[in-house]
């Protein structure tokens, strides 16, 4: 690994441009930012900022092609993007999209675009509003191994630049940098300690996963709290490890059948229902158990070595129906603490 | 790398059996492109511009890639599939999916119970078994709504050569009275007749239809004494990707189009949520 110290990020953002399609954070009209292709002149300032969006999409589009016909041959039509740079990628993105790696490890669409893609992380160094990256193992501070690079603003306004794969090595090559100084990572790791003890550090969230992980959940918790699931998928649009996704096929100007596939959502009352109309999942709550139990569970964890929520809290941010994850945890620990008083 | 690529295949012919159902003849364009499947496998069918759906091989391909399918008119794919003309290019992906365990059916005493259409994948099952020497008790128990939505009669005719077979119908009022041992109720209502005549009580049951009647036949075993583990299901499923990508067909966190869809009644139990338990009557399935 190598550590460099940067006056302004401009400068690697102005390095990589000439071999790489920048995406950043871009703020639309109402404030909310997204990930898209920034400009090349003039460049966009980095931001330290989660976005209500996740790079997910970058990956596994939300709409993409997956083959077409033209009445007597199927061709697949996997993507051949542009050698492309995520400038600004928070932790809790970072270890979703290392998530989504293993997700989709044999998934050729998947993976003509993530080979193509360099990631530079940012450490985060305040908590974000319904964040709990640090409960879930990942953040604040950005893991060597979800990222080529990881950016971390110092306290004197300078960036330490860390370079973890051969990848970002090589993606280096041709800027010269002085080293960072020796003590460097120890101030990282200091500052990354600080944001830690800064967040808002209730029990809830631990008791809940304790709680999920248990399966030892009431049938009429689900039921009472799926009652507030709108199925609007506005978690699972935002959830940077969800991955459900439906296919249909259009036809293209060329007059070809064109099967896409979009992102789909388990919370959907459609979701599982099949042409005879017989529905394994016709109740909301049955839904809901499933969401959370899919995000945590011991199952989850054998095969992912993790948890499947990485704590960017936007589920929270954007649930109408308040049973985010704070909401849900919250009412977890309640509904628990009612059992054993009775 | 997986591909969701479908395989060109040509829709040769189609027979129409009872009302709603047709078996229909597909060939490969290119015979060798596709795996062998085993019994219990299936494929998706893609209809180009309408979309895919999983069928069960009631025949598997041949040498020249020709193969088979009972599939019933239910919904955009199949209704459109109604529509084709022999001659068609469709598209085909497969096998997917756990197929019955053969091997560990090996000298068991075998009683498969089906229901409507939930006799399509057991058939190159029981003729797979029907080829085999060292396989001496084999059972069928096949249940329809009436006469007129009962399939694969003259494969069920065949095999009673060979097997018992009985047949149940809840509304036996349009059956041709010349045709032997009609029962009348569901499978669940005349299972207890049913052991009473075969030699000696299974020691390995197979269940496909709707899920009600799986469940129920299955909790009747295991009252009976009959091993979880010696009860086997295949069950139906909403399916896009068919390789556990696309989420459609989850069971908690297995996926009925990889990990299933023939799972053993001890696993589908553990699988099966308990707020989702089916509700529908068993004949509105078949």
């Amino acid at each position: 690994m190598q550590f460099y110290q940067l006056e302004t990020t401009l400068i690697l953002q102005q390095h990589l441009a000439r071999r790489f399609q920048i995406y950043q954070r871009i703020d639309d009209l109402e404030g909310d930012g997204h990930w898209q292709l920034a400009a090349a002149d003039p460049l966009t300032t980095i931001s330290e900022d989660l976005p209500i969006s996740s790079p997910k999409g970058l990956f596994f589009g939300d709409r993409e092609n997956l083959f077409s016909f033209d009445g007597n041959v199927f061709r697949e039509t996997i993507p051949s993007p542009a050698p492309f740079a995520l400038f600004g990628v928070q932790s809790c993105d970072l270890t979703a999209i290392a998530y989504q790696d293993k997700f989709f490890v044999d998934d050729p669409y998947y993976q003509a675009r993530r080979q193509q893609a360099l990631l530079i992380g940012i450490d985060c160094l305040n908590p974000c509003e319904h964040g709990f990256c640090h409960r879930v193992d990942a953040g604040p501070g950005v893991a060597t191994d979800c990222a080529d690079m990881i950016l971390h603003r110092q306290p004197s306004g300078n960036w330490l630049l860390l370079v973890s794969s051969d990848k970002g090595e090589e993606a280096l090559r041709g800027l010269t940098l002085p080293a960072a100084d020796s003590n460097a990572l120890t101030e990282r790791k200091n500052q990354l300690d600080h944001c830690v003890q800064q967040f808002d550090d209730s029990p809830t969230i631990d008791q809940g996963i304790e709680i999920l992980m248990s399966h030892n959940i009431d049938d009429r918790f689900w039921q009472q709290a799926g009652i507030q699931c709108l199925s609007c998928s506005g978690c699972t649009s935002l959830c940077p490890t969800c991955s459900c996704y439906g296919t249909h096929d259009i036809a293209d100007d060329k007059g070809n059948i064109v099967q896409q596939r979009f992102w789909d959502s388990c919370l959907y009352e459609s979701f599982q229902r099949e042409a005879s109309q017989h529905n394994p999942s016709a109740q909301a709550g049955t839904r809901l158990q499933r969401f959370w139990t899919h995000k945590f569970s011991p199952q989850t964890t054998a095969q992912f070595g993790r948890h499947g929520c990485v704590g960017c809290g936007r589920c929270e941010q954007t649930c109408p129906g308040v049973i985010g994850a704070h909401s849900i945890m919250k009412r977890l620990v309640a509904d628990q603490e009612n059992r054993d008083l009775c | 790398m997986l591909t969701l690529t479908p395989l060109p295949i040509e829709l040769l012919s189609y027979d129409d059996d009872s009302k709603d159902s047709r078996h229909f003849s597909f060939r490969l364009l290119d015979p060798d492109a596709m795996m062998m499947p085993e019994p219990g496998q299936f494929f998706m069918l893609h209809i180009p511009g309408i979309g895919a759906a999983p069928f069960t091989f009631s025949t598997a391909p041949d040498k020249k890639g020709h193969f088979r399918a009972l599939i019933k008119r239910m919904g955009a794919v199949t209704h459109a599939l109604f529509d084709c003309q022999p001659g068609t290019i469709l598209g085909a992906r497969g096998p997917f999916g756990k197929a019955w365990p053969i091997e560990q059916l090996s000298g068991q005493r075998i009683l498969m119970i089906a229901g409507g259409c939930g006799l399509a994948p057991l058939v190159s099952l029981i003729e797979t078994l029907l080829k085999k020497k060292n396989v001496q008790h084999l059972a069928l128990l096949y249940g329809a709504a009436n006469a007129s939505t009962q399939l694969f009669n003259p494969e069920r005719q065949r095999w009673q050569q060979q097997m018992a077979v009985y047949n149940v119908l809840e509304d036996h009022s349009s059956a041709d009275p010349k045709a032997q041992s009609i029962l009348t109720g569901t499978p669940v209502d005349v299972l207890d007749s049913v052991l009473e005549q075969l030699d000696q009580f299974p020691t390995a049951v197979l269940l496909c239809g709707p899920e009600i009647m799986m469940q129920k036949v299955a909790q009747q075993f295991t009252s009976l004494g009959l091993p979880a583990t010696s009860i086997w299901l295949s069950i139906e499923r909403r399916m896009h990707c068919a390789v556990g990508l696309c989420g459609h067909c989850y069971l908690q966190h297995n996926y009925a189009c990889k990990d299933g869809p023939t799972y053993r009644w001890d696993q589908f139990q553990r699988l099966s949520s308990t707020l989702s338990a089916p509700t529908n009557a068993i004949a509105s399935c078949y």
